[in-house]
């Protein structure tokens, strides 16, 4: 109660003209937790995050980092107040370098509204941002052999891992996830998740997960949200969803049926 | 053969004019997905600036004040083009540019009146090399331009500034998300696609005059050269300039020839452009398919 949570979000509304993706939601996550939001394919997750983060303004709700209302701000505030997202689909930057596309990520908190002031507070930094990308490099030795490829010439993995570590060249308290899993491997996914665990309990880095697989997000993550049809019908610890039968039918491609909820767990009536 | 190498030498220089507009156009559209119509336009100020600014400064000077003012003004109208974040559309700012484009000569018209503009050029005379003559001042703009071109494309790749806006031309949203202002970047690609057109004209002026409404010429000769690349390839823009600018001297050049059409040939120097630039792109097209 003391110091306010890391994220907070309140009845947070997202529309795209008249549809609305996001109906009120509202979640919180503390300072070097791992929070799941899982839901099915156009439940809105995404909606959310980028509600959150900048890219769309929310047509009503609050959002707060450390207690500070950051509301429909633009993303790069959101990322100099902590928070970085990882976007669906990688998003790398395919034609350059590997390295440029995690300089970027330091780059981008530089920048305030023009590039010449950006570049040049970027430039006193230099020295901090290079051991940065050490770091970077030593969490992920791969993207040191990959610096100079490409990005969009290295594989589906090695793309997550490039979006991953642009997001951590912005020092990150909060690392927002969309889709870890998407189109990956099995094995490439298992890598991944084992990196972002150390990344949580030794950098003490906070991770929202949001996912469709949510075998992997529960198994990853402590607490979790489900999400369907842009509103929150359960939330609980990790432990207890799993048992949750409705959570387990909906693993299975049924629909959350509401009515079965196990007491406990947060409920809205879903459509 | 000599009078083909006159035209080969004349064609590269006025084509190496052509490569920096085209390459501010390959610049804008590549980082906001804009086609800029202004970008003749900004050519015309760089040439009228100049006009105006070397009675008064020392050459040099006077190229470097009337590049930084037309890259000023470049910096403007992108913000305008732009727009409003997610609420501008590319088509919009096409039509935004467009207005910008006659409100700028109509502005040089006022201003400067209804006549070409040129400069005595510093060089004393023409160089005779094997015959053919060539103005150093042809040397000069292809080298400037040579120069800027590699430059830019170095600057863009090796610079953390360049490489943001690669960034945007990458993935605007991808940027966005890292925390760069689109469109703060958006305005320095204006400014600096400007500056190089204005360069083009800044050097070209006392070969080829300016007129208040060249930009319409020049803006499709810019075009063209850059959709030669398909507007997307800084290096193709300019070959595609260059090729653009030899092809229309000859044609031009040996036009003279066929009884009839004589002194009209001119004239048609602008759709000779057009006709041509239509058969490299289809050819460039069908290279692609093949490969
Ligand atoms: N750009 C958009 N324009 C219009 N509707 C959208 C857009 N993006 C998403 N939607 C709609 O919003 C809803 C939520 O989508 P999204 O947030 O992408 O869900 P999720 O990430 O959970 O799959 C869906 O019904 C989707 O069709
Ligand atoms: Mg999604």
């Amino acid at each position: 109660m003391s110091t306010p949570p890391l994220l907070e979000i309140e009845g947070l509304v997202v529309k795209y003209g008249p549809a609305v993706a996001l109906d009120g939601v509202s979640l919180s996550l503390e300072a070097g937790e791992r929070v799941a939001l899982i839901g099915p394919n156009g439940a809105g997750k995404t909606s959310l995050l980028n509600g959150v983060c900048g890219l769309l303004e929310p047509a009503a709700g609050r959002v707060r980092l450390d207690g500070r209302d950051l509301t429909g701000r633009g993303p790069g505030e959101i990322v100099r107040a902590g928070l970085t997202q990882v976007p669906e689909g990688r998003q790398v930057f395919p034609t350059l370098p590997v390295e440029a596309n995690l300089l970027l990520g330091a780059y981008g908190r530089e920048f305030r509204h023009e590039l010449v002031s950006a570049t040049l507070r970027y430039l006193r930094r230099r020295g901090e941002i290079a051991a940065r990308l050490e770091r970077v490099y030593s969490l992920m030795p791969k993207l040191r052999e990959l610096r100079e490829r490409p990005a969009g010439r290295t594989s589906g993995g090695e793309q997550q891992m490039v979006a991953i570590g642009r997001a951590l060249m912005a020092e990150p308290r909060l690392l927002a996830i969309d889709e870890l899993s998407l189109g990956l491997a099995p094995l490439v996914v298992q890598d991944l998740s084992a990196f972002l665990l150390r990344l949580n309990e030794e950098e003490g880095v906070a991770l929202l997960l949001v996912e469709q697989n949510a075998v992997l997000a529960l198994e990853l993550c402590s607490r979790a949200y489900v999400l369907e049809a842009g509103r929150l019908v359960l939330a609980g610890p990790s432990h207890e969803l799993e048992q949750n039968e409705t959570v387990r039918s909906a693993y299975l491609g049924g629909g959350l049926d509401v009515a079965d909820a196990e007491p406990g767990t947060q409920t809205e009536p879903g459509p | 053969m000599r009078e083909f190498l006159q035209l080969v030498v004349v064609g590269i220089s006025t084509g190496s004019a052509y490569a920096l507009v085209g390459i501010g156009m390959v610049l804008v559209f590549r980082t906001t997905g804009i086609v800029n119509f202004a970008q003749g336009s900004f050519a015309v100020l760089g040439g009228l600036f100049m006009v105006e600014l070397v009675d008064e400064l020392h050459g040099l000077l006077a190229g470097l004040v009337a590049v930084l003012a037309v890259g000023f003004v470049g910096s403007l109208v992108g913000f305008v083009a732009v727009g409003f974040r997610h609420r501008t559309t590319p088509l919009a700012s096409l039509i935004i540019t467009l207005g910008i484009a006659l409100l700028i000569a109509s502005l040089n018209l006022l201003a400067f009146g209804d006549r070409p503009h040129t400069y005595p050029t510093i060089f004393e005379r023409a160089w005779d090399i094997g015959g053919v003559l060539v103005q150093p001042q042809y040397v000069l703009v292809a080298g400037v331009t040579l120069l800027a071109a590699l430059l830019l494309t170095l600057g863009l790749q090796r610079t953390i500034a360049g490489q943001a806006l690669g960034a945007c031309a990458d993935s605007r949203r991808a940027a966005e998300l890292v925390g760069i202002d689109v469109r703060a970047v958006a305005a320095i690609a204006f400014a600096v696609s400007a500056g190089l057109s204005a360069l083009g004209w800044v050097l070209l002026t006392p070969v080829d005059p300016v007129n208040y409404d060249s930009d319409v010429r020049i803006a499709i000769n810019g075009f063209a050269a850059a959709a030669f690349g398909g507007l997307a390839s800084i290096r193709l823009a300019y070959v595609g300039g260059l090729v653009l600018g030899v092809a229309q001297q000859l044609v031009v050049g040996y036009a003279d020839e066929i009884p009839g059409l004589g002194q009209q040939a001119r004239q048609y120097e602008l759709a000779a452009a057009l006709v041509i630039m239509l058969v490299l792109i289809g050819w460039r097209a069908r290279h692609e398919v093949h490969e």
